[in-house]
C-alpha cells in the first residue's frame, strides 16, 4: 500500500477534471503551505496570497504530476519557488508598460484599491483565537490514550504502526483513537465555525 | 452519522487507507459538501497542535482559491507530454512529388490524422471520432452533396441542436494553408487563438472540446456562473 | 526614476479614475474591444502565455512588432515541439525541430495584417451580448472583465480581461454559447517596449541537418487562372455577410477564390478551388477537420472543391460550405481578381494578390 494512496486517489481525480479533489487538497495542505510560505515572507496576508498562487500553479502543472514524488513534496517545491519569485519581484508586475514614462502615473491611482483580506479584519482575527482556544481546550480534555495518540499523530508526524509501537497496542487501536479524538474535538469545533465566519462549506 | 465513513476518513487524511478504499472515498468526498467541511476541520485542528502562529484559521482561503478554480478550465488526463510525442512520430510520412508540394504537406501534415494520396482519395483513417456528415465513397457526388446539405442547413434561423459528436480530422492537405490564409481575416484575439493551436504539437486528438465538455460538466458549469 | 506623486495628485488622480469609471455609456464595452484590436496589432509587445485547449496546457511566447507599417512577429512553443513560426515582411518561416524540416513561406509583401479583420459595429450588438461585468485585479493589473456572448449557437463567445492602461487582453477565454471554456490565453508575462530588435525574431533552435523546402509565392505568378466563376453563398447564418472576396494561389492546391464572411467578430473563410475537381467514377469526398478549437468543413460544388474555415462552431463552417453556390457571371467582362469590399462593410482591405 503506498503510504501516499489517499493524494494520488485525490490528485488522479483532478487529473481528470474534478475540480472538487483539489478543493479537497486545498482544505488540507493550506495551512502547512501558509506556514511554509511565512519562512519566505514575514507578512501573513502575503504569505496567503502567495500560498494561493502556489496552489493555483500547482492546479495548472498537475497534468504534469506522475506520481514519481509524493504530492505534497511536489507542491512544497512549488510553494518555495512561488515564495522566492515573490520576494525577489516583490511589487513588480510581470506585466510592464514601457512605453512612455510618463504614463506609469495612472497605475498609482489603481494601487489604492486595497483588498481587505479575511484573516486582516477583526471578524477573521477573533475567529483564529476562538478556533485555537476551542481546540486546545478540547484537547486538554481528551482521555490520555486519545490525546497522546492525536498529538503524536499531528505534532510528531508519525505513523500509525510507529504510534502503535509507541503506545504498545495494535495499528487498529490507533486508528480508532485518533479517529475518538477528532471527532470529540470536531463536536466543539463545529459550533464554531457553524456559528461564525469561515464556514467551509461553502465549497464545492 | 456514519462511524465507519468518518473513521475511514480520519485514516484517508493520514494517508492510513487502503487505496481501493481511498478512491471511492475520494469520489465521496469531493462532492459532499459536510465530509469536506469535516475534512478541513481536520486540518484545523492539526494546525492548532502544531501552534502554526500567524496562520488565519479559518479557512476562507480554500474557498478563495476553488473560486480562483472555477474560471480555470477542467484538467484532461491526456496532458502527459510522453504520450504525445510518441503519436507525433506516427503522423508524419514523407510525400513522394515535387518540393513545393512536399513542404505543403508537412505543415499541413500536423494537423493529419490520414492524408489523401495524389489522386484525392484519403486512405483508411484511423478510428477514431467519426462525423455523422462525412460521406467516403458514396455512390454518387449528387448523393453526397445532398447528404451533406441535409444535415447542414437547418429549415429556419432558430437556435441549432447542441453541439454534435466531435468530427474525424481528416482535412485535405491544404488545410493548414488555409487556416494561415484565413487567420489574416481574423479577429486579433481569435488570430492569436489560432496560431497558437497550430503550434501545439498535438493537434485535434481525441479530447475535442465537445468531449472534455462532456466529461466533467457539472465542473464545467461552475465555469459559467462567473462572469454572467 | 519615476516621479513621485504628491497625495493631493493621486486624490486627484483616483478622483478622475473613478469618474471615468463611473460613466456607463452604452457602447463602451464595445470601444473596449476596439482598444484591444487597435493595441494587438499596433503595439509591440513580449509575452509568454499558458495556452489551454482540448484538455492540455502549453506555454508559448509571441514577439509582436510593427515598425515602418511592416510587421514583425514570431510564436514560439516553449515546451513540448520547440516550434517557432516567425513572420518577417513578406516571408513566413516554420521552424519544426520535431520534424528536422523548415518550411519558408513568401507571401507578398502587401499583405498587411493591420487591416482586414472584424469590426464590431451595431450589427454585431444583435448576435452578441457585449458587456462589461467587472473591474478586478489580475496579475497585479487593473482589469475591464469584457464578455462577448454570443445569442446562438452558430458562434462562439468570448471573455477578455483587458488591461486598463493598454487595453492588452491578459486572459482570453472562447466559450460556447452556454458559456463553457472551450480555450484559454493567460499571459504569465507582458512586456511592452519602444523597441524591439531584430534579434528577437530569431529562432532558439539550430537549424543544422534540417531540410529546407520553400514555396516562394512568387514563381507561381504564372499559374494565376483567373476564375471565371462568381461565387457566393446562397444563405448565411444570421449576421454574416460578406466583406471580402479575393483570388489567390494556395501552394498546393492552386488558384483560389478566397471568400469572408463574418458578423463583425467570427469570420469564416470560404476557398473554392479554381480547377474542376476530376473524379474518374470515385464520390468526391466530404470532410470535416478542426484546428484548436476551429472547424474546416470541404465539400464539392459543381466539380468544385469548397472549404470553409473559421473560428466558429462545426454547424456554422457547414452550413457556409453548403450554401455555396455559383452566381452567373455578368456580362463578358472576367470578375476582377479582387473586388473591393462590399459597400457597408466597415473595413477597407487590399487582398493579397500576384
Amino acid at each position: 500500500m503506498s503510504a501516499d494512496a489517499s493524494d494520488l486517489s485525490l490528485v488522479r481525480r483532478v487529473q481528470r477534471g474534478d475540480k472538487g479533489a483539489f478543493d479537497v487538497l486545498v482544505l488540507k495542505y493550506q495551512h502547512k503551505l501558509v506556514k511554509l510560505v511565512m519562512r519566505y515572507v514575514r507578512n501573513p496576508a502575503e504569505a496567503e496570497d502567495i500560498a494561493q498562487e502556489a496552489f493555483i500553479k500547482a492546479y495548472r502543472a498537475l497534468p504534469q504530476f506522475r506520481g514519481e514524488s509524493a504530492f505534497y513534496t511536489w507542491l512544497y517545491r512549488i510553494a518555495i519557488n512561488t515564495a522566492k519569485n515573490a520576494v525577489v519581484s516583490r511589487d513588480r508586475s510581470p506585466i510592464e508598460y514601457n512605453v512612455d514614462r510618463g504614463s506609469t502615473d495612472n497605475e498609482e491611482s489603481y494601487d489604492m484599491q486595497g483588498r481587505m483580506k479575511d484573516s486582516e479584519t477583526p471578524e477573521g482575527l477573533v475567529l483564529t483565537d476562538e478556533i485555537r482556544s476551542t481546540v486546545n481546550a478540547a484537547i486538554d480534555a481528551l482521555p490520555e490514550d486519545l490525546r497522546t495518540a492525536i498529538v503524536l499523530r499531528e505534532l510528531e508526524g508519525l505513523s500509525y504502526e510507529e504510534i502503535a509501537a509507541a503506545m504498545a497496542c495494535p495499528v487498529g487501536t490507533v486508528r480508532s483513537r485518533i479517529f475518538r479524538a477528532r471527532e470529540a474535538i470536531d463536536r466543539r469545533l463545529r459550533e464554531v465555525f457553524e456559528g461564525g465566519l469561515g464556514r467551509t462549506e461553502e465549497l464545492g | 452519522m456514519n462511524e465507519e465513513l468518518d473513521s475511514q476518513l480520519s485514516a484517508m487524511f493520514d494517508n492510513e487507507l487502503p487505496a481501493a478504499e481511498c478512491e471511492l472515498l475520494a469520489r465521496r468526498l469531493s462532492r459532499d459538501a459536510d465530509l469536506k467541511a469535516r475534512w478541513g476541520r481536520y486540518a484545523v485542528i492539526g494546525a492548532v497542535i502544531r501552534a502554526e502562529r500567524g496562520v488565519a484559521l479559518d479557512g476562507t482561503m480554500a474557498g478563495r482559491v476553488s473560486a480562483a478554480l472555477s474560471s480555470e478550465p477542467a484538467l484532461s488526463i491526456d496532458t502527459a507530454p510522453a504520450s504525445r510525442r510518441s503519436r507525433a512520430s506516427s503522423w508524419w510520412q514523407p510525400l513522394g512529388g515535387a518540393g513545393l508540394a512536399a513542404g505543403v504537406a508537412v505543415v499541413s501534415i500536423l494537423w493529419l490524422r490520414s492524408q489523401a494520396l495524389p489522386g484525392g482519395s484519403p486512405v483508411a483513417a484511423p478510428v477514431m471520432v467519426a462525423t455523422r456528415t462525412a460521406t467516403f465513397g458514396s455512390p454518387s457526388a449528387q448523393g453526397a452533396l445532398q447528404a451533406a446539405s441535409a444535415t447542414t442547413t437547418p429549415d429556419s434561423f432558430v437556435v441549432p441542436p447542441i453541439q454534435q459528436r466531435p468530427m474525424m480530422v481528416v482535412p485535405a492537405t491544404e488545410l493548414a494553408d488555409y487556416v494561415v490564409a484565413h487567420s489574416a481575416f481574423s479577429w486579433p484575439v481569435s488570430r492569436g487563438n489560432l496560431l497558437s493551436s497550430l503550434m501545439v504539437s498535438e493537434p485535434g486528438t481525441s479530447s475535442t472540446p465537445a468531449e472534455s465538455d462532456q466529461r466533467a460538466p457539472r465542473v464545467q458549469g461552475n465555469a459559467t456562473q462567473n462572469p454572467k | 526614476m519615476r516621479p513621485r506623486i504628491r497625495s493631493s495628485e493621486r486624490i486627484g488622480l483616483l478622483a478622475l479614475a473613478l469618474a471615468i469609471a463611473g460613466v456607463a455609456s452604452a457602447d463602451e464595452p464595445a470601444k473596449w474591444l476596439e482598444r484591444m484590436n487597435h493595441a494587438l496589432t499596433t503595439l509591440n509587445y513580449d509575452g509568454t502565455f499558458s495556452h489551454w485547449q482540448g484538455g492540455k496546457v502549453e506555454m508559448l511566447r509571441i514577439i509582436h512588432r510593427v515598425e515602418h507599417g511592416t510587421v514583425a512577429e514570431r510564436l514560439a512553443s516553449l515546451d513540448g515541439s520547440g516550434r517557432e513560426f516567425i513572420r518577417t515582411g513578406a516571408s513566413l518561416t516554420c521552424y519544426l525541430p520535431d520534424k528536422h524540416v523548415v518550411l519558408v513561406e513568401r507571401t507578398p509583401a502587401k499583405v498587411s495584417l493591420l487591416g482586414g479583420f472584424p469590426a464590431v459595429d451595431e450589427r454585431t450588438a444583435r448576435f452578441y451580448d457585449i458587456k462589461e461585468v467587472a473591474r478586478m485585479r489580475f496579475n497585479q493589473r487593473s482589469t475591464h472583465l469584457i464578455t462577448v456572448m454570443p445569442r446562438d449557437q452558430y458562434r462562439y463567445g468570448y471573455r477578455l480581461w483587458l488591461d486598463d492602461s493598454t487595453a492588452m487582453p491578459l486572459k482570453t477565454q472562447l466559450c460556447d454559447a452556454d458559456g463553457n471554456v472551450i480555450e484559454q490565453i493567460v499571459f504569465a508575462n507582458l512586456k511592452i517596449r519602444p523597441r524591439i530588435p531584430d534579434s528577437a525574431f530569431r529562432p532558439d533552435i539550430s537549424t543544422a541537418g534540417f531540410q529546407w523546402l520553400r514555396n516562394d509565392a512568387a514563381s507561381l505568378k504564372e499559374t494565376v487562372v483567373r476564375s471565371e466563376t462568381v461565387w457566393n453563398a446562397g444563405r448565411l447564418p444570421p449576421g454574416f455577410r460578406m466583406t471580402v472576396r479575393a483570388a489567390q494561389t494556395m501552394p498546393g492546391s492552386g488558384p483560389v477564390d478566397h471568400l469572408v464572411f463574418t458578423d463583425g467578430l467570427a469570420s469564416v473563410s470560404v476557398f473554392v478551388e479554381t480547377h474542376v475537381v476530376t473524379t474518374s467514377g470515385q464520390a468526391p469526398v466530404v470532410e470535416s477537420a478542426h484546428v484548436g478549437s476551429s472547424y474546416a468543413f470541404s465539400t464539392v460544388v459543381d466539380g468544385h472543391k469548397v472549404t470553409a474555415v473559421g473560428e466558429v462552431p462545426p454547424q456554422t463552417v457547414r452550413f457556409i460550405a453548403a450554401a455555396v453556390k455559383a452566381e452567373k457571371a455578368s456580362g463578358s467582362a472576367p470578375p476582377p481578381a479582387s473586388l473591393a469590399p462590399l459597400p457597408g462593410g466597415p473595413f477597407a482591405r487590399t487582398p493579397p494578390l500576384h
